[in-house]
């Protein structure tokens, strides 16, 4: 039956003070009458409150709901009245309050429907699983973590450890628990061992305690001998007595010779661990249906006269366990929950029992005496010599002084358990666990610092990002844009160009415009038909250009109509030098017809006689003028080749009509 | 009704620093017999001159840092220190030596830099050196062993030269009945091109091992130092690796050329090596810190010991030896962390910005 | 102006001190002062280096360009510490010889650099000679003072070898504190030149911050409540 065990660093030997609760056997207490039950009494997010004040409800009956996956269920431990549901002190070592349903117990202790379960072998995992989900089970060795959450591991576990060491000196109720319900134990681990399948069951236990391992032995053989086809065989391993043996990282390294990664679980290394308890409490679940509702709990200390294991009801206030042990309430000098090297120090007897609560230690001051005055650390090194993370606390404890959190890091405080070995042997009476919080609470404020200014500057980053993307999409649209406008001016230069060859393939409008306007017969009209002249010249000029940067833009895209563009520009270009040549030609008129105008005007006078000549003159230079002015509209907007000829023709009728009425009146342009 | 609210762990080892301290002191206790066995009431008077002092300047310096004079007083830190540095002092020095040496090192060693557990200096060595350079006369000058606890000198002889009126008599008093130390006269000799043989010749060499009483002595602290490491006050890496350095250095030399130098047997049971290995370099304040770490810290001692001893300007070398070392400790800290539960290999150097 | 040459002269001795406040020119001050004639053989020198500097950096200092300031300051500090050096080689021969290296180097404390470029460079000429002239002394005082101090605790003596610096007659003004006094040579050596300078320091910063306590205490009444304006002091 011999195992290898293996040595895990440092380590202390305080003394133990477990004769005192031993001696009996697990008892009872009367029902109490008032219940707090704290919704948190776990790791990870407290329940959603099912009930509300004034609510009958039953033993056993669901009282706050798991919110999450780290969370655990709440259940009455007895019958009764919901009759508060407010802060309470509660079992934080802070001393702050939460938030507990507090029941008025009717005595009755009327259970709600359970549902047993007859052959688990027969069940699914998840089913099991959900089972003890709904038990509302959590690690009852202290920390309270969830235990489905532990066996619902995807991970492949080849071993299961049972950790029974329970090294805290004062502490026996894993001890009682193994002595008195052994076989329920086995049972337990082999529902554990039937949803986890490991290869080995592993059960830890201090050689302290010779009658548990022997009780737990028994049980083995008789479980083994029972069910032949069980998964695999219990084995008990009579483990060294030495603080802290029974953390969970020591145990592991004391059954196996490996290592929990730092920040890592149990799981990694294919290696699930539980409590005494809290496998007798999954037992409970499957077995008989019962949620856990009770613990056992050890009440020792020299103030109490009837010292032993007690299995009390959740939510028993612990004044009621006092009441009942018959402690000496008012020579308290310390109340602890938990065990002299990791429990906490009440402040006050109403604190309820919760699922964690393994031990009530009642001392005066002779049994803990208030810590003398902290001494200057001389770096002995006698914290480095027990530590069983094989830290150096002389360092952490300058650096988590000094808030020097890097360097703290550096020397791996994160990795402390907080056992307290540290603390016990310091020759100075430094608190270091002390400090050692403090400094991790420190290290976890900078990372949420560190945490918060990282999603600020992500955000910020983020923001910056989107406004380039804006401008980035902005700017494209600008160019989609300004390439879309290219591409129109380009088709109405080519539209334009096309027209214009049209024009100039038929020139004698063009050359008719710019001739007939310069052959304008009308004295008063002789400017206008400058101006226009000089308007035609640069129009084609300016359209020349048009046409040429059409052209630059087209050759730029690589259309394919170039070569065509080109012929254009040719025409184009012979056409605005033809009106450039028509408006020079045009030019020097003025000056000759200045004189000609003042001729005309008196010429006009002695015809004076022939009035309806002269209207009529005067109506067809009208004509003219209008169709002139018609013509050049339309030539400036761009109106189809008919539309031109059509007009130019009115024209050319106009000035017919115009010369049969005013034969005197001079012509311009081509009589020169 | 309302507790204190006290922190974990509940429960504490009936364990401190005065506790550490006596056991230090007690541990001194055959070393102290063997000097005065073979120097004469002399190492008495010094150790009480020198208690005094510096439970004196203590007090003083507490009283003006305004902390509680009593319970600083209650650690023994001042008293051990006093004693150490007594213990490497010639036992007729004259008084003022002691005084002078003691109040500096309680003040300027140990309370500038803060007080017991800040100085990064060991007190009593910086004590010493400081004597060692301001009066190198009366500090190399000892008595010859004689045995019978003083007996031929007489306590009224020694107080008369350690209290006489004139400092200047001192040096013509002297040189009539003193004598220097073996390892000095070793030096010396070597110095004038003898060889190792005079260690067989000469009187002050006549010990079993190392010099007339003074191996002796050093077999004395060898055993005190044994009692701290039973009585876990100290680990033994320091000592062991102090008396490796030392000896590795010495046996690599006096193999090489053994009429040059002297054996590692002379030099472990010579001078202070002793009352250095288990008492002065065992300071954990201004040691290494890690198991590894004061190992090599004490390697490195006895390196430097040997190193000094043979081809420096003094004698020996505890302490300078301890102090270079005391500068050099963080540093040996900093390589030398341990391998934490759950990491694959110790970390290294100084802490980095988001490690 | 009064004012203002007060300024300069505490400045120089006590609030901005060469030596204690501002911790320049170390090395000749650690160096020298094993006895008071060695430092204030040094003092007087680099006070008169400082005088002159200052004096020269003020009156080229509307020429001088930033860029070429340092080099010229430097070359100008030079030049000064060559003719001190050689005035103490003409006058003072022995003393030139102990202080040795001591005398040349004056040209790196950086006390007189800095006060050419922290004051001369930016100040007229009369406040700038003052300047140098107070901050030479200031380094002067706090060299006499580590000086005497190591002096008598490392020979037990004070004033001895004046003659080297005041002539044959100055050869009586040694005291000898004590008969036959050892001597603690750690003093005389350069850590106890460390360590005097440090509780020098010290001190001063004690003095300090007993003279703030005191003006706290003075100054509360008048602060609290009272809201009379003070009306003497000088207007100018």
């Amino acid at each position: 039956m011999s195992r290898n065990t293996w040595k895990f660093h440092g380590g202390i030997h305080p003394p133990q003070n477990k004769q005192q609760s031993v001696s009996a056997s697990i008892r009872q207490l009367p029902l109490p009458d008032k219940l707090i039950l704290p919704l948190q009494q776990h790791i990870g997010a407290p329940g959603k409150v099912l009930v509300s004040v004034g609510d009958r409800v039953l033993k056993g009956q669901l009282l706050a709901q798991a919110k999450g996956f780290v969370s655990a269920n709440l259940h009455a431990p007895s019958s009764g009245t919901v009759i508060d549901i407010s802060d309470q002190p509660v079992q934080h070592p802070s001393g702050l309050p939460g938030k507990c349903i507090v029941i008025e117990t009717d005595g009755k202790e009327q259970w709600c429907e359970i549902h047993p379960i007859d052959d688990y072998r027969q069940m699914d995992a998840t089913q099991l699983l959900a089972t003890i989900n709904n038990a509302g089970i959590v690690g009852m060795g202290g920390a309270g973590f969830p235990s489905h959450v532990k066996i619902g591991t995807q991970q492949t576990i080849s071993t299961l450890i049972l950790n029974a060491v329970e090294c805290e000196p004062y502490i026996t109720s894993d001890d009682l628990l193994m002595r008195e319900r052994a076989a329920e134990i086995i049972e337990g681990l082999q529902i554990l061992a039937f949803i986890l399948n490991p290869k080995e069951i592993l059960v830890g236990i201090e050689d302290n305690k010779p009658e548990a391992i022997a009780a737990m032995r028994r049980a083995a053989q008789e479980s083994t001998e029972a069910n032949p086809g069980a998964p695999c065989a219990v084995t008990i391993v009579s483990v060294p007595t030495i603080y802290p043996s029974g953390g969970e990282k020591q145990i592991i390294q004391i059954l196996t010779g490996k290592e929990v990664p730092s920040g890592g679980l149990p799981s990694d290394l294919g290696i699930v661990c539980h409590n005494t308890g809290t496998v007798h409490a999954i037992r409970n679940a499957v077995i008989e249906g019962k949620p856990l509702i009770s613990r056992i709990t050890t009440m020792t200390g020299n103030l109490v006269t009837d010292p032993g294991n007690i299995e009390v009801l959740l939510g028993t206030p612990v004044s009621h366990l006092l009441q009942h042990t018959r402690t000496s309430a008012n020579q308290i000098h310390r109340l602890i929950m938990g065990g002299p090297m990791m429990g906490f120090s009440m402040r006050s007897t109403e604190i309820p029992i919760v699922k964690t609560s393994n031990c009530i230690i009642a001392a005066d001051d002779q049994e803990f005496p208030d810590a003398p005055p902290e001494q200057p650390c001389i770096r002995c090194g006698a914290c480095a010599e027990v530590c069983p993370a094989k830290l150096l606390p002389q360092q952490l404890f300058f650096y988590s002084k000094s808030k020097e959190i890097d360097k703290a890091k550096h020397y791996n405080l994160m990795d402390c358990i907080e056992c307290g070995a540290c603390s016990f042997v310091c020759p100075s009476q430094i608190p270091l666990v002390q400090y050692f919080r403090f400094g991790k609470g420190e290290v976890r404020k900078s990372k949420i610092e560190t945490d918060k200014s990282d999603r600020a500057r992500m955000r910020f980053e983020a923001h910056q990002e989107r406004l380039e993307k804006e401008a980035a999409a902005k700017e494209e649209k600008r160019q989609q844009r300004a390439a879309a406008n290219a591409l129109k001016k380009e088709k109405q230069a080519k539209a334009k160009l096309e027209k214009e060859a049209a024009e100039a393939a038929n020139p004698s409008t063009a050359a008719s415009t710019a001739q007939e306007s310069s052959n304008e017969p009308s004295n008063n009209d002789a400017d206008e038909a400058l101006e226009t002249l000089k308007s035609n010249a640069t129009k084609a000029s300016k359209r020349y250009q048009q046409a040429k940067k059409a052209l630059q833009m087209a050759e730029k895209n690589g259309a394919d109509n170039i070569d065509k563009l080109r012929e254009k520009i040719l025409q184009l270009e012979t056409k605005a030098s033809d009106a450039k040549k028509a408006l020079k030609e045009a030019l020097p008129s003025p000056a000759k017809k200045i004189p000609a105008k003042s001729d005309a005007t008196p010429n006009n006078t002695p015809k004076e006689t022939d009035t309806s000549a002269v209207i009529a003159a005067a109506t067809a230079r009208v004509k003219v003028k209008k169709a002139q002015n018609a013509l050049m509209a339309a030539e400036a907007s761009d109106a189809s080749q008919e539309v031109l000829e059509h007009l130019s023709t009115n024209l050319n009728t106009a000035r017919t009509e115009l010369e049969q009425h005013a034969p005197s009146e001079p012509t311009t342009g081509e009589a020169q | 009704m309302a507790f204190i609210s006290v922190t974990s762990p509940h429960s504490h080892r009936a364990n401190s620093t005065a506790g550490v301290m006596q056991q230090l002191l007690l541990a001194t206790l055959p070393g102290v017999l063997a000097l005065f066995w073979f120097f004469g009431w002399g190492i008495l008077v010094q150790i009480t001159l020198s208690v005094i002092t510096a439970v004196l300047c203590e007090a003083g310096i507490l009283y003006l840092r305004k902390k509680p004079i009593a319970f600083y007083l209650k650690d023994y830190s001042a008293v051990v220190t006093a004693v150490l540095l007594a213990l490497a002092i010639p036992p007729i020095a004259p008084w003022w030596i002691v005084v002078i040496g003691t109040s500096f090192a309680m003040v300027f060693a140990k309370h500038l830099y803060g007080g017991l557990g800040s100085n990064p200096f060991n007190p009593a060595m910086v004590g010493y050196a400081f004597l060692l350079i301001s009066f190198p006369l009366q500090m190399t000058t000892w008595l010859p062993s004689e045995g019978n606890f003083g007996a031929s000198t007489g306590v009224e002889n020694t107080l008369q030269l350690i209290f006489s009126s004139s400092p200047a008599d001192d040096a013509s008093n002297y040189d009539a009945f003193s004598g220097a130390t073996p390892l000095d006269e070793l030096k010396t000799q070597l110095d004038l091109d003898q060889s190792t043989d005079i260690l067989q010749q000469q009187d002050v060499f006549k010990g079993f091992i190392a010099g007339a009483g003074w191996d002796w002595v050093n077999v004395a602290f060898l055993i005190g130092g044994c009692f701290l490491i039973w009585r876990k006050i100290i680990s033994w890496h320091i000592p062991v690796g102090f008396l490796a350095g030392l000896g590795i250095l010495a046996a690599a030399f006096s193999l090489y050329q053994p009429a040059q130098y002297a054996s590692p047997l002379f030099h472990w049971f010579g001078g202070g090596c002793m009352l250095g290995a288990f008492f002065i370099a065992t300071d954990p304040v201004s040691a290494a810190t890690s198991d590894k770490g004061r190992f090599i810290y004490g390697f490195l001692i006895g390196l430097l010991i040997y190193i000094i001893r043979t081809f420096g300007g003094y004698p020996d070398a505890v302490a300078f030896a301890v102090l270079l070392l005391n500068l050099a400790a963080p540093t040996i800290d900093y390589y030398t962390q341990p391998r934490s539960y759950g990491h694959d290999k110790p970390n290294r150097g100084t802490a980095k910005k988001d490690s | 102006m009064a004012t203002e040459y007060a300024k300069i002269s505490l400045d120089g001795l006590w609030y901005k001190n060469v030596a204690t406040v501002q911790v320049l020119g170390l090395c000749p001050l650690l160096a020298v002062t094993g006895s008071v004639v060695n430092a204030m053989g040094l003092g007087l020198a680099t006070m008169g280096v400082l005088i002159g500097s200052n004096l020269a950096v003020s009156l080229i200092r509307q020429f001088v360009t930033d860029a070429v300031r340092l080099p010229v300051f430097v070359m100008i500090i030079a030049s000064i510490t060559t003719c001190v050096e050689f005035l103490m080689q003409a006058f003072t021969f022995e003393l030139y010889e102990i202080l040795g290296i001591f005398i040349p180097l004056i040209v790196t404390n950086c006390c007189i650099l800095g006060r050419a470029d922290a004051f001369a460079s930016k100040n007229p000429v009369i406040p700038s000679v003052v300047d140098g002239f107070m901050m030479g002394a200031g380094f002067l005082v706090v060299l006499l003072i580590l000086g005497a101090l190591r002096e008598i605790i490392g020979q037990g003596t004070l004033f001895a070898d004046f003659d080297l610096l005041f002539g044959a007659s100055a050869a009586q003004w040694e005291i000898k504190l004590f008969d036959e006094f050892p001597g603690v040579l750690f003093a005389a050596l350069p850590p106890g030149a460390f360590l005097g300078l440090g509780l020098i320091m010290a001190l001063k910063n004690v003095f300090d911050a007993r003279l703030e306590a005191r003006a706290k205490a003075q100054q509360a009444p008048v602060t609290l409540g009272s809201k009379r304006v003070r009306t003497t002091g000088h207007i100018t």
